[in-house]
């Protein structure tokens, strides 16, 4: 891929040499949601890389299931589930179903979540209520669920939420999915102090563009050719690098760090200019909301 | 701890400027080797904390000393760092280290503000010459501290730049 204006870009080093050592999560059970694929799927590697056990939930069990075979093959202990984060039920159920196979869940990536380019007045309820009840409903439900078992046995752990890069700024042509992003990175504060006294920790990525199979617009070279142009740092992020940032958070490495909504996004979320072209109300893009397709 | 530690900034050449054992340890407890001089990778640049005062009891004289320390210097040594490495051709990372906005006097809360944006600012600027410029407003002065600072000026941290940060619930 040429990137004209790329002077120097820097990389992170390949997927086979994580930040930390192959025991750092030994013992310990993570689950992540929406981990069958995508960013999810990527945080649950970087999980498996540091020896945890895994836990993959999706709403789709066969997609949860194909995760999870990618998981085992970096040698971890893996069960993938079904399981719908909007409901408090459900996600106790999972949590018994997990801890039953894998043993006590310590730590915990809140992953799952909706997306697609939409105007807001063609929102539906539906769509709404999808967008964002799984990402702030489903972040509160697994996190409390979490917390609860782990006050209860006197245990700390670690949680870890996958945020956005647009959570400072709004994001025209996505409006549920900017009201639900910064409500994981608001509640991700809160929650921190909140369960600090317990040894719990919780942090958030703020993640730029990551392309991976199941992006909007998936993950082909010319798909990501024009999207390197444009982000500061040259390059749209490598899956592993946010996967491995989600899972760090949560190694004894960073004990004490919480409440922290960390942005990775190479610049994306700061690119300004005084002048810019004439602005387009999303209604009007060619591209659609997003002004792409 | 147990924890087996991946050497993170192996061949990185650290300047670190202010007092900050913990960061210092982390750091080359990843591989970096500290120099004071001459051509360097990484740059830290600490504040220490001003003395607080409510702000009709801060002199001018004092007013100006925190800004220049928690924000004049640190521009300075930035765009030094800049200059050197886009000279060699090469990347770097810069890191801002200092104290929560809130946490101090109102010298303290301009230096630290005015910092921030700076650091969104210059990471965008020096983003296509492979310099990240990142911030942890903190107050504490630990592991976890030094951890961080130390992977902000790694290449696991490449896709990191103009970002500010705290370490824990009392940095907000």
């Amino acid at each position: 891929m040429t990137n004209p204006l790329r002077q120097i870009v820097a990389e992170p080093p390949p997927f086979a040499t994580p930040p930390y050592g192959p025991n750092v999560f030994a013992g310990q059970t993570v689950l992540v949601t929406g981990g069958g694929s995508g960013m999810g799927l990527a945080m649950a590697k970087a999980f498996a890389q540091g020896g945890a056990k895994v836990a993959v939930m999706g709403r789709s069990i066969e997609r949860a299931q194909e995760g999870a075979a990618q998981i085992a093959a970096l040698g971890a202990k893996v069960h993938a589930m079904s399981c719908d984060v909007r409901a408090a039920d459900a996600v106790a159920a999972a949590f018994d179903e997990a801890e039953k196979v894998l043993g006590p869940i310590s730590l915990l990536a809140n992953n799952a979540g909706a997306n697609f380019p939409v105007l807001a007045e063609n929102i539906s309820v539906n769509a709404w209520n999808a967008v964002t009840r799984i990402a702030i409903d489903g972040t509160f439900l697994c996190s409390t669920e979490l917390a609860r078992r782990l006050i209860a046995r006197g245990q700390g752990g670690a949680i870890v939420n996958n945020s956005a890069q647009y959570i400072w700024t709004g994001f025209p042509g996505d409006a549920h999915s900017a009201a639900a992003k910064t409500a994981q990175a608001t509640m991700t504060k809160k929650m921190a102090a909140d369960w600090a006294a317990h040894g719990i920790r919780v942090n958030a990525v703020a993640a730029g563009f990551f392309p991976h199979a199941s992006s909007t617009n998936g993950d082909a070279a010319e798909v990501i050719a024009p999207l390197q142009a444009m982000i500061p740092a040259g390059r749209t992020g490598r899956i592993h690098e946010f996967g491995w940032l989600s899972a760090m958070l949560c190694t004894p490495l960073m004990n004490g760090v919480t409440g922290q909504v960390i942005v990775q996004d190479g610049g994306e979320s700061l690119r300004r200019s005084l002048m810019n072209p004439d602005f387009i109300a999303p209604r009007d893009r060619e591209g659609g909301p997003w002004g792409w397709k | 701890m147990g924890v087996e530690m991946t050497m993170w900034l192996s061949g990185k050449r650290a300047r670190v400027l202010g007092d900050a054992p913990a960061i210092v340890s982390a750091l080359t407890a990843q591989g970096a080797q500290l120099v004071t001089d001459g051509a360097v990778d990484i740059l830290v640049h600490v504040a220490l904390p001003a003395v607080v005062k409510p702000a009709h009891e801060i002199s001018h004289a004092e007013w100006r000393a925190t800004l220049d320390a928690g924000l004049d210097q640190r521009f300075h040594e930035a765009k030094a760092l800049a200059e050197a490495a886009r000279a060699r051709g090469e990347g770097g990372a810069v890191i801002f280290v200092g104290a929560p906005e809130q946490a101090l006097g109102s010298d303290h809360a301009a230096a630290a503000g005015a910092l921030g944006n700076l650091t969104k600012t210059l990471g965008v600027e020096w983003a296509r010459d492979g310099i990240r410029v990142n911030t942890v407003l903190t107050r504490s002065d630990g592991t976890a501290l030094g951890n961080l600072v130390a992977y902000l000026a790694s290449d696991y941290a490449a896709y990191v730049t103009g970002a500010v940060m705290g370490v824990d619930c009392d940095d907000q």
